[in-house]
């Protein structure tokens, strides 16, 4: 299926992903909104986009107990109108891709199949497009990218 | 009054003293007249740091200040100034940075937040949205700026605080210590970080949770992709995401005026061993970019054998490569890279520490100071064992250190000579450009606000070395021929006008201004698409000349006069003599008389005259006059 991916050597942290997200959804511009976060190691001078990777098992999904989080159109979607701010869903989450904003669980729409981060990413950090399971969290590629450079915190 | 958008319209004032705050708010007419960031803290400053105050007492007061733009996805809008009386030239000091401290301030509600008084005890300022904490800061007293970072972020146990911090040289009263956000975004020039460590406070972490609000998204949206496209597509693109301004180093120096050895000579024979291009090929490893930028043109660079292996950094920029190579005769790329790097972590300012250093290896070459007076140091161009050590003595101003502590110009005058060699201008350190080179740059660091530097003006027009912009632009073919001496006091006066504006709304002047993306007319459209506030372009460049002219007004308070406004004699009276700079001096006065002209100053003393402060809407600084 077509997914957002992460080459976190590219990611040059700049945060555009977040004021484009909550741009896009709200009008305004705030990074509690968007459902992109950058994860940023000024030590280290590295950065990941964190943000839904459409999991095929989505153990948010399955711990909602309002069935607020569903699969529809080829993303997970919210339904805010059933969503009751438990936060179930962020302590499941393996790549803390959910948050709460305003007692509603914020997740990645894909922005209806043309996700904006993507398009506007100034390095092409971000992909989409038919890809497996993405699995790798921002540590693993932060240990990978040290060795990789010789970088030691 | 309409809903101004943009704007938080709100400044966090903060009383050190008696551990209190409260908001206030930032009016209309302020935003029209003075658009943002550096504009804001000159009038604040001007308004309530009066002649006479010590840098260094409580009366003294630390302004940040950020811009409408910032907190948006206005590419490369990231920056704040911070503003006080500098400790290290007694006038205007200023200094601007990059990052995402300055969104930051814009999502916890906040245009501008100042320090006032000074702190019974070490403390770090927490602010969260509307509440402010005063935290203990004594496990961070002699650390780092790296070190400061990490403690508050794991003390704060929020990875998303934004913080700005001074380091140990500030807390020992090193007079250029800087203000350091992301760890290496520098605002360090003019001493703020001794101003704030002078105030008993090491850090400023702010978090917010709000938001910015543009007045009109769509067309906001409508420009900034259109100003994306254009930065992709521009000529510089490649270059600047490759090399930052690193790429400088190369062109300086084929144009001559690469400052060498102290600015003994304007070409580095070993420039090619410490060049933005070496960096780039062998040492560089990814960009990195401030907040919501689309030319991320800085840099890591990692260091994998060697002596040096697993040395590594962000940056660096020209200013700082220069500053330990070619300015002090060092061909050890590594080696620079490790005095940056030390730099940082202290918080000291690397230009005013080249300034200073450089001052002394040419004492030290000419048989004017001795390995006595430095305490065994051999202050040999080129020795960087010797600057690595003596960049720990300065900040901790210890031995020699400390003699070079408090600039160069106090440092000729503690030992009594040298005083001809000292490259400054107002006790400020020059920059990495000789103004044999680049007369409009001269002319700009003669001027300069906050004393000897570029980024007030920073002519870069004169680079294109073509008559027909400087005849179609200024009405002077020469204003855009570098080695001309006519015709510049127009281009500066154009150009510090416009760097003003650029300042006060805070994106980035590399892009914005050195690419020719955000002239005055374009300026004006992207501020009413985003506040809702119509500055017609030709109130946009008044609004830079109120700026500059207040920022004079301030040094013109404290005795400063046309006679302050110098070059360092080498420029003046001797050529270089070697390079496509060499066989010319910089006719000053030439250039100042047309510079006031320009500006409706007085010629004579220098000074603003009584009908151009009402002009611009500062009769209130008439009385000021001497």
């Amino acid at each position: 299926m077509k997914r957002i991916t992460v080459d976190a050597g590219k990611c040059a942290g700049c945060r555009q992903c977040e004021m484009v997200c909550s741009f896009h959804h709200t009008k305004r511009f705030s990074p509690e909104t968007s459902r992109v976060t950058v994860i940023k190691d000024d030590s280290l001078g590295l950065d990941y986009p964190l943000m839904c990777r459409q999991c095929s098992d989505c153990p948010p999904l399955k711990a909602c107990p309002t069935q607020a989080i569903n699969r529809e159109g080829g993303s997970i979607t919210v339904d805010w109108q059933a969503c009751i701010g438990c936060g179930a869903c962020v302590e499941e989450c393996r790549y803390d891709a959910v948050e709460l904003h305003d007692g509603k669980a914020l997740m990645c729409d894909l922005c209806g199949g043309d996700p904006q981060c993507v398009a506007r990413c100034p390095t092409g950090a971000l992909d989409y497009s038919e890809s497996p399971e993405f699995t790798e969290t921002p540590w693993d590629a932060f240990d990978r990218l040290k060795e990789e450079w010789g970088i030691h915190g | 009054m309409a809903r101004v958008y943009g704007y938080t319209g709100s400044l966090l004032r903060v009383d050190l003293t008696d551990q209190a705050y409260r908001t206030e708010r930032i009016n209309e007419a302020e935003m029209r007249g003075y658009l943002g960031g550096r504009g804001f803290n000159a009038k604040r400053l001007y308004d309530e740091v009066g002649a006479g105050v010590d840098p260094l007492g409580p009366g003294n007061k630390l302004i940040f200040g950020t811009g409408p733009l910032v907190g948006t996805m206005f590419p490369t809008a990231s920056r704040f100034n911070v503003s006080a009386k500098s400790p290290h030239t007694g006038i205007f000091g200023d200094s601007n940075a990059g990052g995402h401290f300055a969104p930051e301030m814009k999502f916890a509600g906040y245009d501008q937040i100042v320090l006032e008084g000074r702190s019974p005890s070490l403390v770090y300022l927490y602010v969260k949205d509307d509440h402010v904490e005063f935290r203990d800061a004594s496990a961070m007293k002699g650390r780092t700026v790296f070190e400061a970072d990490g403690f508050m972020k794991g003390e704060l146990g929020d990875r998303r605080v934004q913080t700005v911090i001074c380091g140990p040289a500030a807390e020992k009263g090193v007079r250029y210590g800087g203000l350091f956000a992301n760890q290496v975004r520098a605002a360090s020039r003019t001493g703020m970080g001794t101003v704030m460590a002078s105030k008993n406070v090491k850090a400023l972490a702010v978090r917010g949770t709000g938001h910015v609000e543009v007045a009109e998204p769509e067309e906001f949206e409508r420009l900034v992709l259109k100003l994306e496209r254009e930065i992709r597509e521009h000529e510089q693109y490649s270059g600047r995401m490759r090399m930052g301004t690193t790429r400088i180093l190369m062109m300086a120096n084929e144009a001559g005026f690469l400052p060498t050895r102290n600015y003994m000579s304007g070409v580095y024979e070993h420039a090619s061993m410490v060049s933005g291009e070496r960096l780039a090929e062998e040492y560089n490893v990814k960009n990195r970019g401030c907040f919501a930028c689309t030319i991320p043109c800085s840099r890591v660079y990692s260091v994998r054998e060697g002596p040096h292996r697993g040395l590594h950094g962000e940056g660096p920029e020209y200013e700082a490569l220069g500053s330990f190579t070619s300015r002090i005769g060092n061909d050890d790329l590594e080696q620079a890279l490790k005095a940056i790097d030390l730099c940082n972590q202290l918080g000291l300012d690397v230009l005013s520490v080249a300034g200073c250093v450089g001052w002394a290896m040419e004492l030290y070459e000419a048989g004017q100071l001795t390995a006595e007076e430095t305490g065994g140091l051999e202050l040999t161009w080129g020795n960087t064992e010797a600057l690595l050590k003596l960049i720990q003595l300065i900040a901790e101003r210890e031995g020699f250190g400390d003699v070079l502590a408090d600039g160069s110009v106090e440092a000729a005058e503690r030992l009594g000579r040298g005083m001809d060699r000292t490259i400054q201008v107002k006790g400020m350190d020059l920059i990495m450009a000789d103004p044999r080179g680049l007369k409009g740059f001269g002319l700009g660091y003669a001027v300069a606000s906050r004393g000897g530097d570029h980024l007030r003006s920073e002519p870069f027009l004169e680079l294109s070395d073509d008559p027909e912009i400087g005849e179609r632009m200024f009405g002077v073919p020469e204003s855009t021929m570098r080695l001309a001496d006519r015709g510049k006091g127009r281009l500066v006066n154009y150009f510090e006008d416009w760097n003003a504006v650029i300042d006060s709304l805070e994106p980035c002047k590399n892009i914005m201004q050195n690419m020719m993306l955000l002239p005055f007319e374009r300026v004006s459209e992207v501020l009413e698409v985003a506040t809702g506030l119509r500055v017609t372009p030709e109130e946009m460049r008044e609004a830079g000349a109120r700026i500059v002219t207040l920022e004079r007004m301030f040094g013109v308070r404290e005795g400063l006069s046309r006679a302050d406004d110098s070059l360092p004699s080498r420029f003046r009276e001797s050529p270089l003599d070697e390079g496509a700079s060499s066989g010319t001096v910089v006719d000053l006065d030439l250039m100042l008389d047309e510079y006031y002209a320009e500006r409706g100053w007085d010629a004579a003393t220098g000074h603003p005259t009584p009908g151009t402060l009402q002009r611009l809407g500062l009769g209130f600084a008439v009385a000021d006059l001497p």
